[in-house]
Formats: structure tokens, C-alpha cells, sequence
């Protein structure tokens, strides 16, 4: 049973062309068997095979002509009409009329070229050899709102394309950006200014109903009675030498910018009007903190020994470009210190932050993140959850919460009511968002509405949503200001070097035959992970880690029915959404610091913040169907650097230090899932190696589940289980990922849709009391019934 | 009394041969066609009925496989 075909391109490239491009989005990587010796000495048991390798033909012969490139056919583009510059070798990227754009990373122009791409354009797809990247109008909105023009971006990409650029990428240019970024929406002494450099923008604006109602008018200064003041260039960036020197003067010039103030009140409406849909001057938000005397500063300075990496340095420089704080979204993956640059951002501004994250031990890991980075003080940082509700003294601090305590809409306790109506009533300097990728659900975007903040810096890992709102940010909070390249970042020896891969465990022959039957149709999940092949291999991976490499190790299950059978069957403590805040803080500190708990089961509640530096070994065994976050954030548990720096970085020591493995039951949905579940890191870079004859066929009954009636006593257990209790774990705060379910599915019993769940039906008891108590309505005796009369004589 | 049935060996492994063991129940009786299973892993069936279980085996191999949209 092979599943050879699924790996397999949707398009192939002519062998025969001369030019040789790698279109990463469609996986167009060979399916060449390379053989890598060095993994650890237990895989080379395994039989090993290849699903994706990356293409090895970028040193193919670039062709004097880019002529036959491309062939017309199906889903291919014929390019061959694009001019070659005759020192193409030298520069490093492709571009492409449709707005594709490659890179070819092995360029002497590389980093300034990935610097460059990463402001404009969106990473599709990013291999070793050969990065896609796709041009947007959202990542070109992102350009100008970094501080690059129109005339820069196109000027920079000729440079550094091989071909001469097509007309209908400039003209795309020129079409999506010569809008943006020309209004600017600033808050000065805590008065919203309109600013903009082109008072011809402004006049055009103020043509508009809304906008002219909103504006707050003064004496006139000036011919056109707009402000006019100075502002300093755009911080000589990385781009600028890739400009010549006229270039760099003008950028380097001092600009005029005309503003007019807006009512507050109105802001909204003006932001709204604003939008393509509408006037088609998208605004972008700056926070000139610097100059905002009316919110008092928080005395906080990052602490010597925190020095952030070259990467970090980069986002926030991206963040706070010209002087002002810019909102936005930072992605960085797990692991490579997002916190820091949240906590950095928040140095920098000084004023009242507002952090949010998805749960309570995150919360509690963001104030130790504050505490450990700047000189904040104990009583000017405070948590606010459900377990602990504390204020902060004096006027500036650091309030840190989940996203779920401030969107919350039911009644309060009395205590966390105050908190938040402070929370509203406040004015916050940088509102912080840890996993911004949640915010999209509905519930969250009321936090944005909900609380004022002069600037919003999102943070996240994985900007994916398997339901297509993730484009709501870009208004929600701002265009994406920088997104770290995986692969750089482990070469760079900054996160865990992982290896990936995916168990196929076939199903047992009794378990197939249940999977099949339509009865069983809503236990099939339950029987695919339950498989008892799985069990075994699951089993022999955690022995083998804990006892041969002394890893520890994090097996994820959603499966809550799984979780506990899986949990109790090996004695290992877990983890999931019923567990209390003391519980779970107990076993992930033995986990941290005890030599006996090697492993833990988490549910889905451990995909997200929890942080366990120490772990360096996931199992999954069960996932939410086709989620591609979830896979991805379940990596990054791992992704935080061990080891020595030196064994890490390219030809170290040891070429792996930390290990994915994915269990899949072959031959049932799990294969789909798990296959699409990888698309994300496939297109980070990513290879996943699939392992099929795992645990080895020697290991005979010292591994669970080895005899033929103990295995049908897992099947007995599976089918006899109800169908609410083999289902997914859904948790509250889980209003992401829709990726199978149309409608929401609770888990509750059987007993709880009947009443039976404490909410007894005491007949007797109410009886009791109308009979005890004064009656409610005495009736008129000649009305009752003959048979009752005799009673109530 | 030795009886010969003309018919088709397949060897598959063990969860392929549920597959087809959970299909041909699935069928009417007339057009049940698996004469005998032999084990895990081996079937005796109808002649004709190969194009049948291939389309089927591939079909349901389809629902287990992702492609990545272009």
C-alpha cells in the first residue's frame, strides 16, 4: 500500500528547458532518494524513505536566452517573452509578470535581497536553495507603511532582477501603493491628526462629507489651513545601499508634512472612510511617543544582559523606523524570542502597556518575560485573570491578561469589574498581542474595540488560519512588519535544528474492519488513533528517547478519550483543558526540574505559550484534522536552542538536537490531515521523513498491546465508549481553525442533554415544599375533582 | 468430488484485504464476489470483479490523499 503518488508535483518542469525554476508552491521537489547517514543511530533501523527532498538543480545552466523557460499548458506561464540583463548572473532574483518572484538564496546578494523581498512581498514557499515570494496588494500596503516609496521598490527590484522588469509588475506597483501610506492617522499629545506630505491628498479628503465633519478647524495657518511641520526621513535603512546616491538623498531628506486635526470621537468613522472600499486611502497609525506628554511614562530600561539578536533588532527597527512606533504584526517562530522583542517594544515606548495572551500560564510567562528583560518593578507590572486580579500602583504600568478576561461579555465579580473598566477608561500606550493569529475570531476582535491604545504590536509564529480571515489583520492591527526566515534562523544556530517525521503505523486487521463499517462512522477517529500499531510505536519512541538519549519528551493528543487511555497505560502525567491552574503548574515544574518525569500528555492546550524550554521530543498522536497552526505550533515547543551554539550550527556535533515525530494510521483520513497539516512548515523549509516499519518487528511483547486479545480489548473498550467521550476536546477559547466543522461541536454527556447532570428533577421536593409552605392558590372546592373532594373535606 | 472454480488470487496486505471484505459486504448477494478469503492477506475472487476493486481501492485512496490546491 504505497502512497507514493501524494508526494508526487502537480506540475513538473520540462527536463529539457533551459531555465530552471522551482516553483516551491506546488512542492516541484524531486522525489530523488538522498540518503542522510547521520540522523541517530536508532533510525538507521528504519526503513527509510524520502517523501520530499529538496530540488538539487539550482546550479543548473542558466541559459543565454530565457526563451523556453516556461511551456504553455496547463497551470504553466510562459515567460519566455522577459528580457535577460547581461549580468544576470550577478544579481539574485527572478521576477515574474503574475507578481511571482524568486530568490536564489546561494546569491552573494542574498541577505540584502531576502531583507529587501521580506518588506514587499509575501513568502509563499521557502526551501533551501530557492524562495517563492508573491507580491500582494496587502505586502506592498506593508512596504509603505515601513517607510518605502513607490519609486524605491521598483527601483530596488530592477536592480536586483535578472530580467528587465515586466511593464505589469511596475504597473501593479504603482497601482497598490499609490495610495498607501499617503495618509497617516497620528496621535500627537493625544490629538488625532490627519497627516499626510501631499496637501493635495488632504484637500481631496476633505471633499469627503465624513471627513470634513470630522475635522476640528483652526484659524487658518497657511494657505490651506493645514499644519505644516517637519519631519526627519526614514532612518537610512538596510535597503539603502542597494540605491545609488541620488537616491539616497532624496530619501534622506527632510519631508513637509500638512496634517488636520479630527475629533476624537470620530475617529472610527474616519478610519472606515478611509478604507479601499471608500475613499481608497488607507491610513496608517503612528504613535509619536516621544513627544506624548499627557500619558505619564513608565520607567522601565531593558537590562544589560538582555541583547537582542540581529533578527530581533531588525523587527524592531522595522517597528520604530522614523522615530515613531508603527502597529503591526511581527512573526517570528516559536522558540525565537518573540517576548523579548515584545518586551523590548515595550521599553522603548515607555508608557502603560497592555499585554495579551491566550491563557493564564502564559500570562504568568509574560510577567516573568518583563521581569527578567527590563528594570520594571514588582509593583508596577500586574496579572489580571481569573486566578489573580491585581492592580498596579501608581500611574504607568504593565498590565498583562488573557484575551478571554478582557473580551469576556457575561457578569463579573465586583473585583475584576473595576480592573476592567480601568482597563477601557485607559489610555494604553502599545497594546502587545501575544499569538495575534487568534485575535480573527470573532470574540477577540472586541479587545481591539474594546481598549484604547496608541500603538499595536501583534506577535505571532504562524500568520495561517485554515478559515481565510487572516487578512482581517491587516486592518485589525496593522500590516505584517517582518517575518524571520525558519531556516536562517536555524543555520544561525538561534533555534533548534528539528527533524521531522511522520510514522505510518498500519491498522490492525480488526481495527480496519471496524473503521470501515458505516456504523462506526463517528468513532473513526478514535479508532485510528486508538490503533493499537500506534500504541506500540508510541510506546518504543518514548522508551527509546527517555532511556537511550535522556530527551524529554511532549506527546500531544486531541483526542481527550486517547489522551487518558494512552496516559494511563504508560503512567505518565497529563495535561488538558479540565486540569486546574495548580495542577498544571505542578506537573510541567516536575517535568522542568525532576529526573523521573521524562514525559508528558498534552491536549491541545499545549499547543499554544505554554513554554517548556526543556522538552526536545514531540509525539503527536492525534491533531485537529487539518489544521496547519496547530501542527506548527506543536513544533515550535521544540524549537527554543540547545545545546552548545557551536554543536548547533552547521557541521556541529550533533545535526539534529530535537525531534518531531507525527504518528499517522495509514489508510484512513489521518493520511489527508497529516499531509495537509505539513504544508505550513513544508513551505517554511521543512522536510518531514517518513518512517514505515516503526516499532521494529523484534520488539515482541515487552511493548503494550502485543497479543491479539489484549488489542481486542482496546477495540472493545473504543466501541463501547460513547460517542461524546471519543470525540474532540473542544475548549472555550478555541473559536479558531474551522477546518472540518461547520457547525460547533460541544462534548457533553448523554446525561447532561437529559438533566441528569446535578440538575435533578426533584419532583418530591417541590412538592414537599407548596405542600409545607402557604399554597399558592386555594381552589375553589366545588370545582375540584369528585375523586380529591372527599380529601379536602 | 473435486470441484474447479476459474477465479482471481489476491494478495494485498492485511488492511487492503479488510477493505475489500467490508466492500463485497456491502453488496447485494448477487454480486458478492469474493469466493473465498483465504487469510490475512490473501482473497480468492470472481474473474471479473478486478476492475470493480481497483476502482474502489483507488477511490477510496483519493479521500486519503491531499493535494495541494495550485
Amino acid at each position: 500500500m504505497g502512497f507514493g503518488e501524494k508526494g508526487q508535483p502537480s506540475k513538473r518542469m520540462r527536463p529539457s528547458s533551459k531555465v530552471v525554476l522551482p516553483i516551491c508552491n506546488s512542492c516541484v521537489l524531486s522525489l530523488s532518494l538522498i540518503l542522510i547517514e547521520e540522523f541517530v543511530p536508532c533510525v538507521r533501523i528504519f526503513q527509510e524513505e524520502y517523501r520530499y527532498s529538496i530540488a538539487d538543480d539550482d546550479d543548473a545552466p542558466f541559459g543565454e536566452e530565457a526563451e523556453d523557460a516556461y511551456r504553455d499548458g496547463e497551470g504553466k506561464k510562459d515567460f519566455s517573452s522577459l528580457e535577460l540583463k547581461p549580468d544576470h548572473t550577478n544579481r539574485p532574483l527572478w521576477a515574474c509578470a503574475d507578481g511571482r518572484i524568486f530568490l536564489e538564496t546561494f546569491s552573494p546578494l542574498y541577505k540584502q535581497a531576502y531583507d529587501f523581498l521580506i518588506a514587499i512581498a509575501e513568502p509563499v514557499c521557502r526551501p533551501e536553495s530557492m524562495h517563492e515570494y508573491n507580491l500582494t496588494p496587502h505586502s506592498l500596503y506593508a512596504a509603505v507603511s515601513v517607510g518605502l516609496e513607490t519609486e524605491t521598490i521598483v527601483a530596488v527590484l530592477n536592480k536586483l532582477s535578472k530580467t528587465k522588469l515586466p511593464k505589469e509588475m511596475i504597473d501593479f506597483i504603482h497601482a497598490s501603493t499609490s495610495n498607501y501610506g499617503k495618509v497617516k492617522l497620528v496621535l500627537k499629545k493625544n490629538r488625532y491628526f490627519v497627516e499626510s506630505p501631499f496637501p493635495e491628498v488632504l484637500k481631496k479628503l476633505l471633499r469627503d462629507e465624513v471627513m470634513s465633519r470630522a475635522r476640528i478647524a483652526f484659524e487658518a495657518n497657511g494657505a490651506d489651513g493645514f499644519t505644516i511641520g517637519k519631519t526627519a526621513g526614514e532612518a537610512a535603512s538596510s535597503h539603502s545601499e542597494l540605491l545609488n546616491g541620488t537616491e539616497l538623498a532624496a530619501a534622506a531628506e527632510e519631508k513637509e508634512t500638512h496634517s488636520f486635526e479630527i475629533d476624537p470621537s470620530q475617529v472610527e468613522n474616519v478610519k472606515q472612510r478611509c478604507l479601499p472600499n471608500a475613499l481608497n486611502y488607507p491610513m496608517m497609525e503612528e504613535y509619536d511617543f516621544r513627544n506624548d506628554t499627557v500619558n505619564p511614562d513608565l520607567e522601565v530600561e531593558l537590562k544589560p544582559h538582555a541583547q537582542p539578536r540581529p533578527y530581533q533588532e531588525k523587527s524592531l527597527s522595522k517597528m520604530f523606523g522614523n522615530g515613531r512606533a508603527r502597529s503591526g504584526i511581527i512573526v517570528l517562530p516559536c522558540g525565537a524570542g518573540k517576548s523579548l522583542v515584545g518586551v523590548s517594544a515595550a521599553c522603548r515606548i515607555r508608557k502603560s502597556c497592555l499585554c495579551l495572551a491566550t491563557n493564564a500560564v502564559s500570562v504568568d510567562q509574560w510577567a516573568f518575560q518583563f521581569k527578567l528583560w527590563s528594570t520594571i518593578k514588582d509593583e508596577q507590572i500586574c496579572r489580571f485573570t481569573s486566578d489573580s486580579k491585581e492592580r498596579f500602583r501608581g500611574n504607568a504600568g504593565v498590565v498583562v491578561a488573557t484575551y478571554n478576561m478582557v473580551a469576556f461579555g457575561g457578569k463579573r465579580s465586583e473585583e475584576s469589574e473595576k480592573i476592567i473598566e480601568e482597563i477601557r477608561n485607559r489610555e494604553w500606550g502599545l497594546l502587545l498581542m501575544d499569538e495575534v493569529h487568534v485575535v480573527p475570531a470573532h470574540m477577540f476582535r472586541k479587545v481591539i474595540s474594546l481598549t484604547k491604545s496608541h500603538c499595536k504590536l501583534g506577535l505571532t509564529a504562524t500568520l495561517v488560519r485554515e478559515d481565510e480571515r487572516i487578512t482581517d489583520l491587516n486592518f485589525l492591527i496593522g500590516p505584517k512588519l517582518y517575518e524571520a526566515n525558519w531556516l536562517d534562523l536555524v543555520k544561525g544556530g538561534f533555534i533548534a535544528n528539528v527533524q521531522c517525521a511522520e510514522v505510518w503505523c498500519p491498522m490492525t486487521k480488526e481495527f480496519f474492519a471496524e473503521y470501515l463499517k458505516k456504523e462506526n462512522s463517528k468513532k473513526k477517529q478514535a479508532l485510528y488513533v486508538m490503533n493499537p500499531n500506534k500504541f506500540r510505536a508510541c510506546e518504543f519512541l518514548i522508551r527509546f528517547h527517555e532511556q537511550q538519549r535522556g530527551d524529554k519528551i511532549i506527546v500531544f493528543a486531541d483526542n481527550l478519550f486517547a489522551l487518558t487511555e494512552y496516559a494511563l497505560k504508560l503512567r505518565k502525567p497529563m495535561i488538558y483543558g479540565a486540569t486546574s491552574h495548580i495542577e498544571r503548574t505542578k506537573i510541567l515544574q516536575a517535568f522542568k526540574t525532576s529526573r523521573d518525569v521524562n514525559t508528558i500528555f498534552l491536549s491541545k492546550v499545549g499547543d499554544n505559550s505554554i513554554d517548556i524550554p526543556e522538552a526536545n521530543v514531540i509525539i503527536q498522536i492525534s491533531s485537529h484534522a487539518g489544521s496547519r497552526r496547530q501542527e506548527a505550533q506543536r513544533l515550535g515547543r521544540i524549537l527554543r536552542a540547545k545545546g552548545k551554539p557551536q554543536d548547533r550550527m552547521a557541521g556541529g556535533k550533533e545535526e539534529y538536537n530535537a525531534f518531531f515525530y507525527s504518528l499517522v494510521s495509514t489508510d484512513t483520513q489521518e493520511m489527508y490531515y497529516s499531509t495537509k497539516r505539513q504544508q505550513f512548515l513544508i513551505d517554511q523549509g521543512y522536510s518531514f521523513k517518513v518512517i514505515t516499519s516503526l516499532p521494529p518487528p523484534d520488539s515482541g511483547a515487552d511493548l503494550s498491546f502485543y497479543h491479539l486479545n489484549e488489542q481486542l480489548a482496546l477495540l472493545g473498550k473504543v466501541l463501547s465508549a460513547g460517542d461524546d467521550l471519543v470525540g474532540l476536546e473542544q475548549l472555550e477559547e478555541d473559536a479558531d481553525d474551522i477546518a472540518l466543522y461547520k457547525a460547533r461541536r460541544y462534548t457533553g454527556s448523554m446525561g447532561a442533554m437529559s438533566g441528569s447532570n446535578g440538575m435533578v428533577y426533584m419532583e418530591y421536593s417541590t412538592g414537599k415544599k407548596s405542600m409545607g409552605q402557604a399554597k399558592p392558590k386555594p381552589k375553589d372546592p366545588s370545582k375540584r375533582h369528585y375523586l380529591f373532594k372527599k380529601r379536602f373535606t | 468430488m473435486v470441484n474447479a472454480t476459474k477465479g482471481l488470487f489476491i494478495s494485498c496486505d492485511i488492511p487492503m484485504a479488510q477493505f475489500i471484505i467490508n466492500y463485497n459486504a456491502s453488496l447485494p448477494a448477487s454480486q458478492k464476489f469474493i469466493i473465498r478469503a483465504l487469510d490475512n492477506t490473501h482473497l480468492f475472487v470472481q474473474p471479473h470483479a478486478a476492475e470493480m476493486i481497483r476502482s474502489a481501492i483507488s477511490q477510496f485512496r483519493e479521500q486519503n490523499s491531499y493535494e495541494k490546491p495550485a
